[in-house]
C-alpha cells in the first residue's frame, strides 16, 4: 500500500454547485425512497440518503474515503423514484475523480489506460491492425463456410457510409464469432455500413473512473473518427455504457459532432416494422420464456421509455407475445445489475454480488428461461450472478436471437444458447 | 450532434402523476382519448394504500366519520365552496367504483366502496376511517372487529415498524394481539426496507421460507398481521401464496414511507399505462406551457433532452407544496407553472394557527386554485383562463384533505369531472 491519501473535499459545495436552477437539496425529506429502491444500500454501510445527509452535514473526509462511491454504479434508479429529482450519481462521480490514481481500482484505471494506448481507443488494448485483421479473417471463414454468405461484407473505414458502427472489444478480443450475426442482419437489411480503423471501440472505464479529462480525450478521437468518414449515424451495438459516454460526452464537452448518435435497438425496432427484417417467433415451439433487461445507460439515463417500447417490440416480435415476461420493475424503473460504472473491472466481486442480489430475484421471480439485453456489461453480470446464485437462465444478446429466428444463426454464433436451443436451424 | 427535438401529438395531456393524475389518465383511456401523462409523482410513493372519501369532518361533535356518505351530505349543507359540495354523490360513486376496478384488473385488488367507512389499522397501533382498502389489508379489519388472536410480525433491521408499539396501543382493546420479531430470511445485515423484503417475497422459494418461520411463532393465532410487504407488483398473488403455506389468514398493516402501496401504485402506472396506449413520460416537470391556436405546447427537458407534448386539452393536477403544484414564497402562494390565481389568506400571518393541532386547522391548508363548473382554472377576471385546461385534485381550494381525510376522495371525484369536462371540450371541436 503506497502512502497517498485521499484529499478531501467539500461535498456540500459540489452538490450546490452541481444543482439544476430551482432546485434545492433541502427539498430532500429525507424519505428514503432512494435508498430502498437502491441494491447498493448497506454496501460499506452507507445508501444514497446518508451520502446526501453526510454530505449536507459536512462529513467531507468520510464520504471522500468511503469505497462505496466503487459500489454505486452510477444508474441515477435514486434520482429517478425521488419526488424531488435530486441527482446523487453526479456526486458519486466527482468523489471517484478526487481518489489518487493509485488508490482507486486498477482494473478500471488500467482499462482506461489501455483506451488511451491506441488509435483503436480499446480498452482491451486490440491495435487497429489486429482488428482489421480479425474482421478480415473471421469474414473470410464465414463466406466459406456458410455458401448463403459468400457475399457477406464487414466495410472498413468507408467513406459516406450512412451508419458507423461500434465494436465492443470483447468480441473480436475473445469471442470473434459473435460479430458475424450482426454483420448479417446488416447483409439482410441493405444497411450502408463500415467500421473503422480508428476509434471503433465502445467501451470507455475513463468515464467510471471519474477522470473527465481522459473521459474528454477519448470521446474525442470517436467523433474525429466518425467525422473523418462522415457517417450520418454512429450506431451503437449492443452495449449500454458505450452509447450513454458518447452522447452524453458530446454535450457535456460540447463536441462538435457532425452525426447523429443512435443505438442499433431503434434500429431493430425500425427494420421489423419496415419489414426488413422478417422476423416472427414461429422456431419457438415450445414455448420457451424470455424476459429482457433495461440497460440503464440508454433506457432510464438517455432515451427514456421510447426505447423500452422498442426493446419489447423486438423481443415480443422474436419469442412471441405470450412468451415475453417483464421484470419488475422495468423500464426507467429497472434496477441496475451491479455489472455497471466498471463494478464488473473494480475486483469487489463479493459487493458486486450481493448488490446484484436484486436482479437475480427479479429475474428468478419471471421464471424466464432466457435474459435479452443489449448491454455486454448486464450480460456478463447476468451470467456471473445466475451462476453463483444457482439460476437456471441464459443471456442472450439480440443479434443471436435475431438470426435464430431467421434461421441463419451459424454453429460457432451459438455461444449463448442453452442447450433445447443449440441446433435449432442449423 | 444532430438530435432532434421530440414531439409527442395527443388529444389530452395530464401534469402530474399522483392520485388525481393517474385517475384522469384512467378515465380518459377509458373514455377512449389518447392521453399523455407527464410530470413527478409527488407524495404518491408515500400512500399508505387506504383510499379516503372522508374521515373528519371538523364542524361535527365526533369528527370521526362513519358514515362518510351521510356525512358528505352534511358537508355540501354545511360548506358550499368545498369540492365535494360541487359533484353529485352518484358522480363520486362512479368515479370510485371506475378506478378501483381499473387498478383491480391491473394486479392491486381494492375492496369496493361500501356505505360505511373501514376502521384501518395504522403503523402506529392507531386506527382510521377509510373508504377502500388493498385486498392484502383487508383481513386486518376483520380480525380487529373480531378480537381475535393475532400476532403482529416485525423484523429486524427494518425500521418505522413496530409489532411491540402496535400491541402496545392496541392492547387494552385487543387483548389476545401479541407480536413477534423474526429475522427475515438472508437478510440479516444492517437496515432492512419494506421494498426489499417485498421484491424478495415475489420469488417463491423466499415465500417458503418465510412461512416456515411465521408459522414456528404463529401458535394459535387466528390472523397474522405483517408490514405491508407482500410482493410489488402481484401482491394477491403473493398473499394467497404465502398464505396457503402458513395456513393462518394474513394481512398488512401500512408502514411509514417509503413504503409498499406508494410503490406498489405507482409501478402499475408504469408497467400498465404503457401496455394500454397511455403515453408516460415518468418523472418529468413540465418547465413551461404555449398556448396557440386551440392548441397547447407543454416544453419538458428529460434525461434525453427537450420535448414538446402538443395537446388539445391539458388536465392540471399537480398537487400542492410537496409536488410543486403551489409554492409559497415569501409573501404569498403562487401557482408556478401557468400562473392561475390563488385563493389564499390574506396574508402570511393568517397561514397558520397557533396551535399546530388546533381542531379548525391552518388556513393555509384550504388554499387553492379555483375552477368553473366545467373544471376550468378562472383567472384573474374570474373567467377560465384556458378553454382547453381543466384541473383536478388537492390543487383545487377549499377543502383540508389531511385534516377531512378526504385526499383520494378529491383526487378521484374532482379527476372524474375533469375529464367528463374534457372529454366534452374535445368532441365539440
Amino acid at each position: 500500500m503506497s502512502d497517498t491519501k485521499i484529499k478531501s473535499f467539500s461535498f456540500k459545495e459540489l452538490a450546490i454547485e452541481l444543482l439544476p436552477e430551482g432546485a434545492s437539496f433541502e427539498a430532500c425529506l429525507t424519505c428514503g425512497l432512494c435508498s430502498s429502491g437502491c441494491p447498493a444500500s448497506g454496501l460499506e454501510n452507507m445508501d444514497p440518503r446518508k451520502f446526501i445527509r453526510m454530505a449536507m452535514l459536512g462529513m467531507d473526509e468520510e464520504l471522500s474515503q468511503t469505497p462505496w462511491v466503487w459500489m454505486c454504479t452510477q444508474c441515477k434508479r435514486c434520482q429517478h423514484v425521488c419526488p424531488m429529482n435530486i441527482d446523487i450519481s453526479q456526486l458519486v462521480f466527482h468523489a471517484r475523480g478526487n481518489w489518487p490514481k493509485e488508490l482507486k481500482p486498477s482494473g478500471i484505471v488500467r482499462s482506461c489506460e489501455l483506451t488511451r494506448s491506441n488509435r483503436s481507443t480499446s480498452a482491451m488494448g486490440i491495435p487497429p491492425d489486429d482488428f482489421v485483421f480479425v474482421v478480415n479473417d473471421i469474414l473470410d471463414e464465414v463466406r466459406e463456410e456458410q455458401p448463403q454468405f459468400k457475399d457477406l461484407c464487414a466495410p472498413i473505414d468507408k467513406k459516406g457510409a450512412t451508419f458507423f458502427v461500434n465494436q465492443n472489444s470483447r468480441e473480436p478480443m475473445s469471442e470473434p464469432e459473435e460479430m458475424v450475426p450482426l454483420w448479417k442482419i446488416f447483409h439482410l437489411v441493405g444497411a450502408d455500413w463500415t467500421y473503422a480503423s480508428k476509434g471503433w471501440a465502445a467501451e470507455n472505464f475513463c468515464m467510471f473512473s471519474g477522470d473527465e479529462e481522459a473521459w474528454h480525450d477519448v470521446i474525442s478521437q470517436r467523433v474525429d473518427a466518425v467525422n473523418e468518414l462522415g457517417s450520418k449515424i454512429w450506431l451503437n451495438t449492443e452495449c449500454g455504457h458505450s452509447y450513454y459516454t458518447m452522447w452524453n460526452a458530446v454535450n457535456r464537452f460540447n463536441i462538435k459532432a457532425n452525426f447523429e448518435i443512435s443505438t442499433l435497438i431503434s434500429y431493430y425496432a425500425l427494420w421489423i416494422r419496415e419489414g426488413k427484417l422478417p422476423v416472427n417467433s414461429d422456431w419457438n415451439t415450445e414455448n420457451i420464456k424470455f424476459t429482457v433487461q433495461d440497460p440503464c445507460q440508454i433506457v432510464r439515463k438517455a432515451y427514456g421509455e421510447s426505447i423500452a417500447e422498442d426493446l419489447r417490440f423486438v423481443t415480443k416480435t422474436l419469442v412471441g407475445e405470450d412468451n415475453f415476461i417483464d421484470m419488475q420493475p422495468n423500464r426507467s424503473a429497472n434496477y441496475c445489475c451491479g455489472g455497471g460504472g466498471g463494478f464488473l473491472q473494480a475486483g469487489m466481486t463479493k459487493q458486486r454480488r450481493i448488490y446484484g442480489r436484486r436482479k437475480f430475484d427479479q429475474i428468478a421471480a419471471t421464471e424466464a428461461r432466457y435474459v435479452l439485453t443489449p448491454c455486454h456489461n448486464c450480460h456478463s453480470q447476468m451470467e456471473d450472478i445466475g451462476e453463483h446464485y444457482g439460476g437456471n437462465y441464459n443471456v442472450v444478446h439480440f443479434w443471436t436471437l435475431i438470426c435464430l429466428s431467421l434461421g441463419i444463426l451459424g454453429e460457432k454464433e451459438r455461444t449463448y444458447l442453452g442447450p433445447e436451443l443449440l441446433s435449432l436451424g442449423l | 450532434m444532430t438530435q432532434d427535438i421530440r414531439c409527442i401529438e395527443t388529444d389530452l395531456a395530464v401534469i402530474g402523476s399522483g392520485l388525481a393524475g393517474v385517475a384522469a389518465s384512467i378515465f380518459a383511456h377509458n373514455r377512449h382519448i389518447k392521453t399523455a401523462q407527464t410530470g413527478n409523482t409527488g407524495a404518491l410513493a408515500y400512500t399508505t394504500g387506504y383510499l379516503d372519501l372522508l374521515g373528519n369532518l371538523r364542524d361535527n361533535e365526533d369528527p370521526l366519520v362513519s358514515n362518510p356518505w351521510e356525512a358528505i351530505r352534511k358537508l355540501q349543507e354545511q360548506d358550499s365552496e368545498h369540492p365535494y359540495s360541487r359533484i353529485m354523490e352518484q358522480d363520486i360513486r362512479s368515479a370510485f367504483k371506475e378506478f378501483i376496478s381499473f387498478i383491480s384488473v391491473c394486479g392491486i385488488d381494492y375492496s369496493m366502496p361500501e356505505e360505511m367507512n373501514l376502521d384501518a389499522l395504522t403503523p402506529a397501533g392507531t386506527l382510521k376511517k377509510t373508504m377502500s382498502m388493498p385486498a392484502t389489508m383487508r383481513a386486518g379489519v376483520e380480525a380487529f372487529t373480531r378480537k381475535a388472536p393475532c400476532v403482529i410480525i416485525d423484523f429486524k433491521g427494518l425500521k418505522g415498524f413496530s409489532g411491540k408499539q402496535i400491541v402496545a396501543n392496541l392492547k387494552t382493546r385487543w387483548p389476545q394481539l401479541r407480536c413477534e420479531r423474526i429475522t427475515f430470511p438472508d437478510l440479516d445485515q444492517g437496515e432492512v426496507y419494506p421494498e426489499v423484503l417485498a421484491r424478495a417475497l415475489e420469488v417463491p422459494a423466499h415465500r417458503s421460507q418465510l412461512a416456515a418461520m411465521v408459522k414456528a411463532v404463529a401458535g394459535d393465532a387466528k390472523f397474522i398481521g405483517m408490514p405491508a410487504i407482500l410482493g410489488i407488483h402481484r401482491p394477491d398473488l403473493v398473499m394467497r401464496s404465502l398464505q396457503e403455506l402458513i395456513g393462518i389468514p394474513l394481512f398488512e398493516i401500512p408502514t411509514m414511507p417509503p413504503s409498499v402501496p406508494g410503490i406498489r401504485l405507482r409501478e402499475l402506472v408504469e408497467q400498465a399505462f404503457p401496455e394500454k396506449g397511455i403515453t408516460v413520460i415518468p418523472q418529468q416537470k413540465v418547465l413551461s406551457i404555449d398556448w396557440s391556436d386551440k392548441r397547447a405546447q407543454l416544453h419538458l427537458n428529460d434525461s434525453y433532452g427537450l420535448l414538446t407534448i402538443d395537446s388539445r386539452a391539458v388536465i392540471l393536477a399537480t398537487g400542492r407544496f410537496i409536488s410543486g403544484g403551489l409554492e409559497a414564497c415569501m409573501d404569498n402562494i403562487m401557482e408556478p407553472l401557468i400562473g392561475i390565481p390563488v385563493t389564499q389568506p390574506k396574508s402570511r400571518e393568517q397561514w397558520y394557527r397557533q396551535r399546530y393541532l388546533d381542531k379548525q386547522g391552518h388556513d393555509i391548508h384550504r388554499a387553492g386554485i379555483e375552477v368553473d363548473a366545467s373544471y376550468r382554472p378562472l383567472g384573474p377576471d374570474g373567467k377560465p383562463m384556458y378553454e382547453n385546461l381543466f384541473a383536478a385534485g388537492i390543487i383545487i381550494a377549499h377543502q383540508d384533505w389531511i385534516r377531512e381525510r378526504c385526499g383520494a376522495g378529491i383526487a378521484i371525484s374532482t379527476a372524474f369531472k375533469a375529464v367528463e369536462s374534457a372529454a366534452q371540450f374535445l368532441s365539440q371541436q
